[in-house]
């Protein structure tokens, strides 16, 4: 591969970060709080690729109009003789750009990742969990709901109108709604899940597996389990179909 | 690959280059996106491992981004003689020093590799100078990832009724590192790494010439290797599910073999890994440590990398021993911390 191959390809993996941070397509790999992290990686990989390329350009111009020594004095020359250099790997970088600057994969789907009942924090004692916030309905994260049903000691949930978002999963004995939460990337996503029951839920049945749905409804009180292995229960009320959200897992 | 666009003489004589071939295929790819795109959403594997993908290559990026722009600094600032001065005199102290050291390099592991690489150099200078350097280097590379302030505190979330955990991984951490670097200055042989660095030739003293060709070539070799590493991950996280591994971890012993292995099939990033150990809790916190302690030190997409920046040689000599050594520190130090297997 030719040096100038080489600039071409850094600079499309930086474009092709910007694009994704552009288009907010980032959520479904990483967390959203990576985003600075992932701007200043775009600028210094863009510039890096620029500064190669202005500087092979005059180099190139330099040895045309003879030995002006002009620009900021050392031209990069680069001594290849005891470089032995079998770089054809770097071709693999077409595989990021192709992905991220044109087939863009889905976020990960909930029958993808899995399938154990986990929550992030299974190791947290019994304590009590902060009032939920204040309204008739307040939006609590789905994995938030799991972790108060099972380690809240003073029992915020009961007898509370919720409003959870997540997507549906057609089981057996029923539906669920789950979330897929990733603590840094994409590649450690983890599913949790409420079972949704009543008779709004007779909509969903209607509805292809995984359709996104905000639901309101109370948790069904049970004796928690610390295992946080059991599903807790939602008696909705009311069930609205809405289009994947921005963040597509919970955190 | 022909790298010699300002050899003179040899620059403007080129076949289809690869240039054009780039051209073409992104072209290609342009043309034909919607078609990909339905291709991978319409086979579910293939969707989550082609996410799973970019998951692994994005969040390793910025963490890559600023690893090359240390190895670029040390590159135009710190010269192998400044380094070998700056290191103590003798062998141990200087491992000692080392893997102390990475605890100041925040970030996950994808970052440590292109500066150690920088750090160890290549050869200049007397055998026992070089010896030194790359025993530390080494330390310094195994070290980083796992010591951090940033992965502590992971950890110490992750693990909120065990403040053990953080200690034990620490230590285990540290010892592997350090365990590694001594191994090396004492069997390691530098023919091994037969990948080498390029020179740049700065006699104006041009340094941000010389950052940024270290820059550029660190992030292209580092980050070639990636892809490798990121997709052999993705494609293990579709055909192996941990699920499998759960089945498998009924026993204690079993289970230390099963999570060492699992740490190197997922490839998780060392900031994340503590949360996934969290999880798992149908396994006692002695496999659980050490997924956390193999996991920073070897997994495929760090195998990956260190072929690419030291060569074939010595990362199929380097991993397979750092893989045991790791296994066997963490259930020693996790013996010890957690006092047995609870």
């Amino acid at each position: 591969m030719s040096r100038e191959t080489e600039n071409v390809l850094l600079l499309l993996v930086g474009l092709c970060t910007a694009v994704i941070l552009v288009t907010g397509t980032y959520t479904r790999y990483v967390k959203p709080s990576l985003m600075p992290w992932l701007v200043s990686a775009a600028v210094l990989l863009i510039a890096l690729a620029l500064s190669a390329i202005i500087r092979d350009i005059r180099a190139n111009g330099r040895r045309g109009n003879g030995d002006d020594h002009r620009g900021s004095g050392g031209d990069g020359n680069i001594d290849c003789a005891d470089h032995p250099h079998r770089t054809t790997v770097t071709w693999l970088l077409v595989l990021p750009i192709a992905l991220l600057g044109f087939v863009v994969p889905p976020a990960l789907s909930g029958r993808a990742v899995a399938p154990t009942v986990t929550e992030v924090s299974q190791e947290v004692l019994n304590r009590p969990f902060p009032p939920l916030p204040a309204g008739r309905a307040p939006e609590v994260a789905l994995q938030e709901v799991v972790s108060r049903a099972a380690h809240d000691s003073a029992d915020t949930l009961d007898d509370r109108l919720i409003t959870v978002v997540g997507f549906t999963l057609k089981e057996t004995d029923g539906i669920d709604l789950g979330r897929v939460v990733i603590s840094c990337c994409a590649a450690d996503g983890r599913l949790t899940r409420l079972h949704i029951r009543g008779p709004a839920v007779a909509e969903a049945e209607r509805y292809p597996e995984e359709t996104w749905l905000r639901v309101e409804g109370t948790v069904l009180p049970e004796p928690q389990d610390p295992s946080g292995l059991a599903i807790p229960t939602l008696t909705v009320t009311t069930l609205t179909r809405i289009d994947e959200p921005e963040n597509p897992y919970g955190y | 690959m022909d790298r010699h666009v300002t050899v003179p003489g040899r620059t403007r004589q080129r076949r289809v280059g690869s240039l054009e071939v780039l051209i073409v295929g992104l072209v290609i790819l342009a043309l034909t996106d919607s078609a990909a795109r339905t291709f991978v959403v319409s086979r579910p594997d293939l969707a989550t491992a082609a996410t799973v993908f970019c998951g692994v290559f994005v969040q390793a990026l910025p963490f890559l981004a600023l690893g090359v722009v240390i190895s670029g600094l040390i590159a135009a600032y710190v010269s192998p003689d400044r380094m070998t001065r700056w290191l103590p005199r003798r062998t141990g102290a200087a491992i000692l020093t080392a893997g102390a050291g990475g605890a100041a390099l925040p970030g996950c592991e994808c970052g440590a590799v292109p500066v150690a690489r920088r750090l160890f150099g290549d050869g200049d200078g007397d055998g026992a100078a070089v010896d030194r350097r790359g025993a530390a280097a080494l330390t310094f590379m195994l070290a980083a990832p796992a010591i951090n302030p940033v992965v502590l505190v992971s950890t110490a979330v992750a693990f909120p009724g065990e403040p053990a955990m953080v200690g034990a991984r620490f230590a285990a951490s540290l010892l592997t590192a350090i365990i590694m670097g001594a191994l090396w200055s004492r069997w390691g042989r530098t023919e091994w790494i037969t990948r080498r660095l390029p020179r740049v030739h700065h006699q104006d003293g041009a340094k941000w010439t010389v950052f940024t060709e270290a820059a550029r070539h660190d992030f292209l070799q580092a980050a070639s290797y990636l892809v490798l590493g990121a997709a052999t991950a993705a494609a293990l996280n579709v055909l192996v599910p941990p699920a499998v591994f759960e089945h498998l971890a009924g026993q204690l012993l079993l289970g230390i073999i099963t999570m060492a292995i699992l740490a190197v099939v997922l490839a998780l990033c060392s900031e994340a890994d503590a949360f996934v150990a969290a999880s798992l809790t149908m396994l006692p916190l002695l496999p659980r440590l050490v997924f956390l302690v193999v996991g920073p030190a070897v997994d495929v997409k760090l195998v990956a990398m260190q072929a690419g920046m030291f060569g074939r040689a010595f990362a199929t000599r380097f991993a397979p021993v750092t893989f045991v050594v790791a296994t066997v520190t963490a259930t020693v130090v996790g013996l010890v911390f957690l006092g047995g297997a609870r």
